[in-house]
C-alpha cells in the first residue's frame, strides 16, 4: 500500500474527521440520487464521496481502515465508465438508432420519462464512480511521487 | 442596484485575494487564501444565478486545498 508518512493526526483532527465525514457520504448521495431536480449530479456527487476517504488518508496515514489502497481505485474507474458506456450498449440492444437513446431501454415502464429517469440514473452512477476512483487515484500518484526530501526513486 | 454593487465588491475582492496568492512566500499560507478565492468565486457564482457552478466550485476548491496540502509534505514550505 502507498504510505503517507508521519501523518496529519492529532485529536481535534480525529474527532472532527469523525463527526464529518458520514454527513458528506450521505449528503453525496443525496445529490446523486436528486440531481435531475436540484443543483448536482454524477460529478459533484463523485467528488463528495471521495472526500471521506481523502481526509482519512491525509488524517490518520497508511493505517486507515477507510481506505481504497492502489490498483482498486483504477480498476473501480474503469467499472464505472464500463456502467456509462453499457447503458448506451442496452438500448442499442434494444433497438435505437444511436448511442443513449432513452426511448429504447429494455425495461419497459409505462410513461416515458420514467424509463429516461432510469437511463439517466445508471449514467450518473457510472460517473460518480470514476470520478470518485480517479480522485483518489489522483491523491496516489501525488503521495507515491517522491519520499520526504522531494526525490523521485 | 444593491446587488450589482455587492457584486462589484466581491469582484475586488477576488482581485485582492489573487495578488495575495502571487505575492505569499509561504506556500502553505498561498494556499489557504486561495480557497478563500474560491469561496468567493461561489459567491459570485450563485449571484449570477447559477448554484450548479458554484456547488461544482466549492467541492472541487475544498478537493485542490486537501490535493496542495498533501503535495506540501514533498517540497520546502517556503519558496525563498
Amino acid at each position: 500500500m502507498i504510505k503517507l508518512k508521519d501523518p496529519f493526526g492529532g485529536i481535534i483532527l480525529n474527532v472532527a474527521f469523525r463527526a464529518l465525514v458520514p454527513f458528506t457520504i450521505v449528503y453525496g448521495i443525496y445529490v446523486l440520487c436528486l440531481g435531475e431536480f436540484s443543483p448536482g449530479g454524477g460529478f459533484q456527487a463523485g467528488a463528495l464521496l471521495s472526500v471521506g476517504v481523502l481526509l482519512a488518508r491525509l488524517i490518520l496515514g497508511s493505517d486507515a481502515k477507510f481506505n481504497i489502497a492502489g490498483q482498486t481505485s483504477i480498476v473501480m474507474a474503469g467499472l464505472g465508465t464500463f456502467l456509462y458506456a453499457f447503458t448506451g450498449w442496452l438500448t442499442l440492444f434494444g433497438g435505437a438508432d444511436y448511442f443513449l437513446d432513452y426511448n429504447y431501454m429494455p425495461v419497459h415502464l409505462e410513461p416515458a420519462h420514467e424509463m429516461h429517469a432510469l437511463a439517466i440514473f445508471m449514467i450518473e452512477i457510472g460517473v460518480a464512480i470514476c470520478v470518485m476512483m480517479t480522485i483518489i487515484n489522483l491523491l496516489d500518484s501525488i503521495v507515491k511521487m517522491g519520499d520526504d526530501d522531494g526525490r523521485t526513486e | 442596484m444593491q446587488i450589482y454593487l455587492v457584486e462589484a465588491a466581491f469582484l475586488v475582492i477576488l482581485i485582492l485575494i489573487t495578488c495575495a496568492v502571487i505575492f505569499c512566500k509561504d506556500i502553505l499560507s498561498a494556499s489557504i487564501i486561495y480557497s478563500a478565492f474560491s469561496f468567493c468565486a461561489v459567491l459570485l457564482y450563485l449571484m449570477m444565478g447559477s448554484p450548479d457552478v458554484a456547488f461544482t466550485e466549492a467541492v472541487i476548491g475544498t478537493i485542490s486545498t486537501i490535493f496542495f496540502v498533501a503535495s506540501l509534505k514533498k517540497i520546502d514550505r517556503w519558496c525563498e
